[in-house]
């Protein structure tokens, strides 16, 4: 089969059926289900130990009303962890390289947690529109400021997904091509770029993980802000 | 309280109206448990087993009867080969971009397996501990409580010879105290009747001196001159008559 460098972000099909809902929902199966059992096997005991440490890190700094959130930002964790981490495996679809996947989780949950802040408490959430000892001429501007600030955040969180998966895939792909391509001419060079992908592998693992991580964090940060 | 009939009735009769068999199942896929009470089954300890990673070891059992040992790496090998040679899998930039993954994912593994393997099995073993602890603890206070029991029992038992201990002390105390009382009433009236007694002494002393000096002065005082010098005549001779003998008795 030959590739170009676009086959891999585009949306799977086959014989015309798409294949979207099937790729999101591979990692779901990739997971063991919770037993009832006390003393569990090492991987369910590894599951159980992540997502508590990472529920207790993430709901620290938010008060009681934030703790409803903590189903929907464990599932979201794990979901974008996985779906990076699998990505990075050959001839795989990564869903989260898709703009449309990262804005349909960026914008209801960004614009969740200012209806929330909005209706709840309108005016801290407005006040915090205004950071705390602004001189007095500087107010209108800055009111501006973080008002286009605020709107940003939707586009800049899915936006910042988006671009560190789709950027690191393609360096994925243009450093093996480039590899594959002087292993006949210059085997030497062909060496040295084969240590850069190796290299660059290391970082696009870190790469998924912090990516993930950090949606869901700057997620809990605007809660933490409006809740 | 009716409602109550009414829930549990309905519950009952879930399974029987025609509809019933789909009603029951409706809220199958929300069960958490297997809903049903038979003893579950140990889990295995270990995995199954695989070689290289990731061919499971039944692979080789099942070729061993009719290829030997070297039966799946040849099924291997030929399979790979065939997929190259038809081009069924072509080598492109993405066999090294698997390579790259493939070094990293299995550098991971062999690196960190076994540290990760034991922490889970030490999360496990924490948990085991802390219960066993309970237990332990627990039996131990038990069986502390049984011995303080045990205790108590003998000192149950030693408890009458103790109270003869204390009544003995207290009679003795008792006793002392009576001897003592009578001692001191025995002196008090000793020294009452001493007293008297002294004192009949006393009279009688002062009665007999009264009459005996009473005697001395009527006798003083009855001898006339005469008589004082006659008997100091009669006295004289009497004298010289003694020195004559006692004279008489020293030349003899």
């Amino acid at each position: 089969m030959t590739l170009s460098f676009f086959d891999q972000f585009s949306s799977p099909m086959f014989l015309g059926i798409p294949l979207m809902a099937l790729a999101i929902m591979l990692p779901w199966i990739m997971f063991p289900t919770p037993s009832s059992r006390w003393i569990n096997n090492r991987m369910l005991t590894l599951q159980n130990w992540f997502i508590n440490l990472f529920t207790k890190q993430l709901l620290l700094p938010l008060n009681t009303a934030g703790h409803k959130w903590a189903l929907i930002f464990a599932s979201l964790m794990i979901f974008l962890i996985s779906l990076n981490m699998l990505g990075l495996l050959p001839y795989t679809f990564t869903p989260t390289t898709q703009l449309s996947l990262n804005m349909g989780l960026a914008v209801p949950l960004w614009l969740a947690t200012v209806i929330i802040g909005m209706r709840n408490q309108p005016t801290h959430s407005l006040g915090h529109l205004l950071p705390e000892g602004t001189p007095v001429p500087l107010i209108p501007v800055l009111i501006i400021i973080e008002t286009i600030s605020l709107f940003i955040r939707p586009i800049a969180l899915g936006v910042r997904l988006t671009a560190n998966l789709t950027a690191g895939h393609l360096l994925i792909q243009l450093i093996a091509t480039a590899a594959f391509v002087l292993m006949p001419l210059m085997p030497t060079i062909a060496l040295l770029t084969t240590v850069l992908l190796f290299l660059l592998t290391l970082l696009e693992v870190a790469v998924a993980m912090i990516q993930a991580y950090v949606f869901v964090l700057l997620l809990s940060l605007y809660l933490q802000e409006n809740v | 309280m009716l409602s109550r009939l009414v829930i549990v009735s309905a519950n009952a009769l879930k399974g029987s109206s025609p509809l019933g068999a789909g009603l029951v199942q409706v809220s199958r896929c929300l069960h958490a448990s297997p809903q049903s009470l038979s003893p579950v089954a140990p889990l295995p300890e270990k995995g199954g087993k695989v070689r290289h990673g990731i061919i499971p070891e039944e692979l080789f059992q099942l070729l061993y009867p009719k290829t030997g040992v070297t039966g799946p790496y040849m099924l291997g090998t030929g399979l790979i080969l065939y997929m190259l040679s038809k081009e069924i899998y072509v080598i492109n930039h993405e066999t090294f971009a698997a390579a790259s993954i493939g070094a990293v994912i299995i550098y991971g593994i062999k690196k960190f397996g076994p540290s990760v393997a034991a922490f889970a099995d030490k999360l496990n073993e924490d948990k085991v501990a802390k219960a066993q602890e309970v237990k332990d603890s627990a039996m131990t206070s038990l069986t502390q409580a049984i011995e303080d029991e045990k205790k108590e029992q003998w000192r149950v038992e030693g408890r009458s010879m103790l109270f003869d201990a204390k009544r003995n002390n207290v009679a003795m105390l008792l006793e002392t105290n009576y001897r003592e009382r009578i001692h001191m009433v025995t002196n008090e009236v000793k020294k009452r009747l001493d007293y008297q007694v002294a004192l009949q002494d006393l009279q009688r002393r002062m009665a007999q001196e009264h009459m005996v000096n009473w005697v001395e002065k009527n006798v003083v005082s009855s001898i006339t001159p005469q008589q004082e010098k006659e008997s100091i005549a009669k006295c004289i001779t009497d004298l010289k008559a003694l020195a004559k003998t006692t004279q008489a008795k020293v030349a003899v």
